[in-house]
């Protein structure tokens, strides 16, 4: 049991649903879930369960039809449009198709995250450079995502995501376009940043991911959740 | 986010869109090149007919039976006038002798004639820097009413012309002006809707990772800024160049010496330049507008 004190993350009774003309699509329905600081959990379930809307709703990019949501003390129905800048830079978001700005190099790509706070050009560099070496890419600072394979450009990512060491990780399928090697990659860096403090929601629905972990594992179906 | 942030981003948006924002730079500056020729046109015959009216001058033609001894007093009353900067006496006689003179060859035709038959007047010369149609009507109406004055003539159908030509002329250089600005905003808007458009994808991520919506907007403002005062200040560098190309021709030309080619006031200039800067800038925030909300 998860004390209210300790959650990071809460949902009451959310549902969402999409409208068009005459139909209602119900992504899901009556969603309890607390999350706290500091866990690691693997949120699963077919795809169109709603993982990504999950996901979605906790960085502010899509509101709840019902309910109410807690992100780090803070109730997102509260938050005005311009609070919401402030609430994602306590969220790294990580997306399985990396969300890289092609034209901009993996150095400015990992950069971007701090210079939206306003970090200091040495300082940034700095964190940059160290981010970077932790990911395994120090030595390609200067080339653009469109020179890497996919398992660089997820770690790239990753970098962008961790840089301005957010409190959350949000892992939208981060390894659902790498190989079994990058996968393994990938998780042990989420290990990692997991073990410096920050909390994670990693979904994914490929089960061989979380099939020997002790961790929690929530899974969405038809709507609901199942633990 | 600093204005060095700020500007280092402009600039490297600049680079990467330069074809876009050259575009829209050169749509703000032949938009501003056609309304200030229009602008110096019309200084210019204002200008002109400013000139004119000053050079046409006042005569006052006194009646008849104005005695000598009154002149000098009259003469007095004249040159204490703020508005006038020259008053020169001519009697019946001197007025008889220049029409002589006028007529040449066939000046016998005044055989005969009473050479005090021309009543006596004062030619006035009107004070430039004070010269407006509308004082010099009042002053001609005021000095009319004087018991010696029979009449008060002055070229005021020229002027007139004249005025009316340089109204209409400020109307067409309003219109053009409102229009042209009109035409650049839409220009710049859709411009900027465009590029917004293309990087579409590119300020989703930015927003993703948590930027404001000044963060988003203000490198495309700095752009802006910069497109509508390279923009202004082209076409402004073009029409003076154009100005004193004609300063050259008016030395050398015999027909149009003395004519005094003036450009846009500064004041005028430094408005052309800021209304430029504000419609880009201004065009920019609102064609942002929809991709700033969530």
């Amino acid at each position: 049991m998860i004390s209210l004190e300790s959650s990071i993350i809460r949902l009451k009774d959310v549902s969402k649903k999409y409208s068009t003309d005459n139909t209602d699509n119900v992504v899901f329905s009556g969603i309890d879930l607390e999350i706290e600081k500091g866990e690691f959990v693997f949120l699963t379930g077919p795809s169109g369960a709603g993982k990504s809307t999950i996901l979605r709703i906790l960085f502010c990019a899509e509101r709840p039809t019902s309910g109410e949501v807690w992100v780090d003390g803070v109730i997102l129905s509260s938050l005005s449009k311009a609070q919401v800048p402030y609430l994602r830079r306590k969220i790294g978001v990580i997306f399985q198709d990396f969300k890289l700005l092609s034209n901009r190099t993996i150095f400015d790509n990992v950069a971007l995250s701090l210079e939206v706070i306003g970090l200091g050009k040495k300082q940034a560099e700095q964190r940059v450079m160290q981010v970077l070496d932790g990911v395994g890419l120090a030595g390609k600072t200067s080339h653009y995502p469109l020179q890497l394979s996919g398992g660089e450009q997820q770690r790239v990512a990753i970098a962008r995501a961790v840089v301005n060491r957010p409190s959350i990780i949000l892992a939208d399928e981060p390894t659902g376009n790498l190989d079994l090697q990058r996968t393994e990659e990938v998780i042990m860096l989420m290990e990692e940043l997991n073990a410096r403090g920050a909390t994670i929601i990693f979904a994914t629905h490929d089960d061989r991911l979380f099939k020997n972990t002790h961790r929690r594992v929530i899974k969405l179906c038809n709507g609901r959740i199942r633990i | 986010m600093s204005l060095a942030i700020l500007c280092r981003r402009a600039f490297s948006d600049l680079r990467q869109n330069f074809c876009a924002q050259l575009i829209t730079t050169m749509v703000v500056s032949l938009s501003i090149l056609i309304f200030a020729f229009f602008t110096l046109l019309y200084f210019n015959l204002q200008h002109f007919v400013d000139r004119f009216g000053a050079e046409l001058g006042l005569v006052v033609f006194l009646s008849e039976d104005t005695p000598k001894d009154r002149i000098p007093s009259l003469y007095q009353k004249l040159t204490g006038l703020s508005e006038v900067e020259k008053v020169t006496y001519i009697s019946s006689e001197e007025a008889f002798g220049r029409l002589k003179n006028f007529l040449k060859d066939e000046k016998e035709v005044l055989e005969g004639v009473d050479p005090r038959f021309l009543p006596p007047s004062f030619e006035i010369q009107v004070n430039r820097a004070m010269f407006q149609l509308k004082r010099i009507k009042q002053l001609a109406g005021e000095i009319n009413k004087w018991p010696e004055v029979s009449k008060v003539q002055f070229g005021q159908e020229w002027i007139d012309r004249l005025y009316v030509f340089s109204g209409l002329l400020r109307t067409i250089v309003a219109i053009t002006g409102l229009l042209l600005l009109f035409s650049a905003a839409f220009v710049v808007t859709n411009t900027i809707k465009l590029t917004v458009y293309a990087r579409q994808e590119e300020l989703k991520i930015i927003r993703l990772v948590g930027a404001t919506n000044f963060f988003i907007q203000g490198p495309f403002l700095v752009e802006a800024f910069w497109q509508g005062l390279l923009g202004s200040s082209l076409a402004l560098g073009v029409v003076f160049a154009c100005y004193r190309f004609f300063q050259g021709i008016e030395a050398k030309s015999e027909l149009l010496r003395g004519v005094n080619i003036c450009f846009i006031p500064w004041q005028y200039t430094v408005a052309i330049i800021a209304s430029s800067v504000l419609l880009c800038v201004l065009g920019t925030a609102l064609a942002m507008r929809r991709s700033l909300r969530l």
